[in-house]
């Protein structure tokens, strides 16, 4: 069913209409974090930036702990991103690739973990971090995005092991290779795109996560970006100019990785719900 | 491989071959347990329990059965905070799936590049960090500076002038909800829109020679593959709308006088500011509760296709 060409016009409006919305608030934090200090504390109207300065950009990354909060950022993400992509895909080969008992009960409980809503367990959690005496150090986060970020990675990772023929390796291992170097050679470098999209996915989650890095992270030590852009916001007086810039380099690794994933991004997040 | 060579296989090999998938699988299972089933038990252990500051630090163990639920359930104000964050999710999903679905079949009507200007448009709100997306509706809303205020100003709206917009809970949740609908829409549109496309193009076709009204179409061509989509774009935004706890606090931390503090929220100042465990960790469960009772109607549906999908 192709529309009339003058609705199809008006169409085109419309979306062209939604998309300058959508795109507002992201034009508005880089413009502002790029805008005069005396433009950002005026009355007047104005739309478009009437100067250009990297005055804002200076402010936060020598007047203020910025540096710190990233490093504790980029150590923790990191981190544990690694552990679940490396223990996600351990788990997904013996899902996909052995027979096992326990192996029907395992996937149901990962399919049901997946859901758990994983903000009801602060309390326990917080409690089992202070007994362990892992509060106010990194590793307590780490953990606590290990295990966030691994039912996820487990399942999409399942489903891309799945998707790779075994009798390409079975092939490999006719001709004389073990079952693990057969894994190694022939299936491995096809898991590449599955093993980026379950990285950039997790690494999403844990660069964003607020609530636990607010509560395990009680003396403010080992605080995370969330953290500090949250504090910047909540004193009275803010300076805008500095929390737009702090705003924009927040965002900036997220959107190279969405460049990195785009292809994948849509099945990647509904794969792991989907199919079964 | 002939029979032979099976038989003389090396036992220990053997036994290597069944423990392999147990080791492959040992540290998944290890971190789950300890970091997930663990808590899971102890939110309920703890929660049956009366733990204070004072308990925590003496290590006294006191139970004290179902009182941190009477307690919790005995105030209204628990009540209040409960439908709040129910009409809070409800509003957030609704609004989300509908504008999503629009956006999804008016993807499908448009021509290349502008569909991929919005596309981009939706991908950069989308990949934008949940607390840059709340510092930046902060700025725009701002009382005296805000670009919000300043255009209602500009098209002649004096009253506006350093207008605050969080002087109630109502419009501090509104605004909330904006934020969160805004950057939830993207994925689901996409996720809509890619089984839109998946609809074949004959379909329409015969619809239209048949003189299918558009809304006759909707129904009867263009529903019944998007539903199983719908169910779980649907349950999974229930989810998250419902957790929400970072754009809530960040906005204004559960105020004006707790007029936008949600359950998440509660469980947060119950616990972790106040120090009572115990009723934080009975308001965990009866959060957990309330969440699986209004989409238990999703879950059965999702567990049922995934039964029949195996």
């Amino acid at each position: 069913m192709r529309p009339r060409k003058a609705t199809r016009t008006w169409l085109s409006v419309l979306a062209i209409a939604i998309g300058v919305v959508y795109l507002f608030p992201v034009y508005w934090m880089v413009s502002s974090s790029v805008k005069p200090a005396n433009q950002i504390t005026s009355l007047a109207y104005d739309l478009v930036p009437l100067g250009f300065t990297l005055d804002h950009y200076l402010t936060v990354l020598t007047e203020s702990d910025f540096l710190i909060y990233l490093r504790n950022s980029v150590i923790v993400t990191v981190t544990a991103v690694a552990l679940a992509v490396l223990s996600g895909l351990f788990a997904a080969l013996a899902l996909s690739r052995f027979r096992f008992r326990g192996r029907k009960g395992f996937v149901l409980m990962v399919l049901i973990v997946q859901m758990a809503p994983f903000e009801a367990l602060l309390i326990p959690m917080f409690l089992f971090m202070r007994d362990t005496n892992l509060l106010d150090t990194l590793p307590s986060l780490i953990l606590v995005y290990w295990v966030i970020t691994l039912p996820f990675t487990l399942w999409t990772l399942r489903n891309f092991v799945n998707g790779i023929p075994i009798d390409l390796e079975e092939a490999a291992m006719v001709d004389g290779c073990g079952r693990f170097q057969a894994f190694w050679k022939v299936t491995f470098p096809l898991l590449g795109p599955g093993l980026v999209a379950c990285s950039v996915f997790a690494f999403i989650t844990a660069w964003n996560e607020f609530l636990y890095a607010l509560v395990l992270m009680p003396s403010g030590n080992g605080q995370t970006l969330p953290i500090f852009l949250q504090s910047f916001t909540s004193v009275f007086g803010v300076n805008w100019g500095a929390t737009m810039a702090t705003s924009t380099l927040f965002m900036l690794p997220v959107v190279a990785f969405f460049v990195i994933v785009q292809r994948n991004l849509v099945s990647g997040v509904t794969a792991g719900a989907v199919k079964g | 491989m002939t029979a032979t060579a099976i038989q003389t296989t090396p036992p220990p090999r053997r036994r290597l071959e069944t423990l392999l998938p147990y080791l492959l699988l040992a540290p998944a299972l290890i971190t789950l347990l300890v970091l997930l089933g663990y808590p899971a038990l102890s939110v309920l252990t703890t929660s049956f329990r009366e733990l204070g500051r004072g308990e925590l630090v003496r290590g006294e163990v006191v139970w004290t059965g179902f009182d941190n639920y009477l307690e919790v359930i005995g105030d209204s104000e628990f009540w209040l905070i409960t439908l709040r964050t129910v009409l809070f999710t409800a509003a957030c999903v609704v609004l989300t799936i509908g504008i999503a679905l629009l956006l999804a079949l008016l993807m499908r009507q448009l021509t290349s590049g502008v569909r991929l200007f919005l596309q981009v448009a939706l991908l950069l709100a989308w990949a934008m960090p949940q607390l840059s997306a709340t510092t930046v509706f902060q700025w725009i809303f701002d009382q005296n500076y805000g670009i919000l205020n300043k255009t209602l100003v500009a098209i002649g709206l004096d009253g506006f002038e350093r207008y605050s917009w969080f002087t109630t809970g109502l419009s501090t949740m509104a605004i909330i909800a904006t934020l969160i609908v805004w950057q939830a829409v993207p994925f689901v549109a996409m996720t809509l829109y890619a089984a839109v496309v998946s609809i074949p193009q004959d379909q329409y076709e015969s619809a239209g020679l048949d003189g299918a009204s558009s809304w006759q179409t909707f129904r009867n061509v263009t529903l019944p593959p998007l539903a199983p989509m719908l169910a779980l774009v649907t349950f999974m935004s229930i989810l998250w709308d419902f957790k929400v706890f970072a754009q809530v606090w960040a906005f204004r931390e559960g105020g004006p006088s707790g007029g936008s503090t949600t359950m998440p929220v509660l469980q947060y100042v119950e616990g972790i500011a106040r120090g009572n465990f115990g009723l934080a960790a009975a308001i965990s469960v009866l959060m957990v509760i309330v969440l699986m009772a209004i989409s238990a109607q999703y879950l059965r549906l999702l567990l049922r296709a995934q039964g029949s999908e195996r």
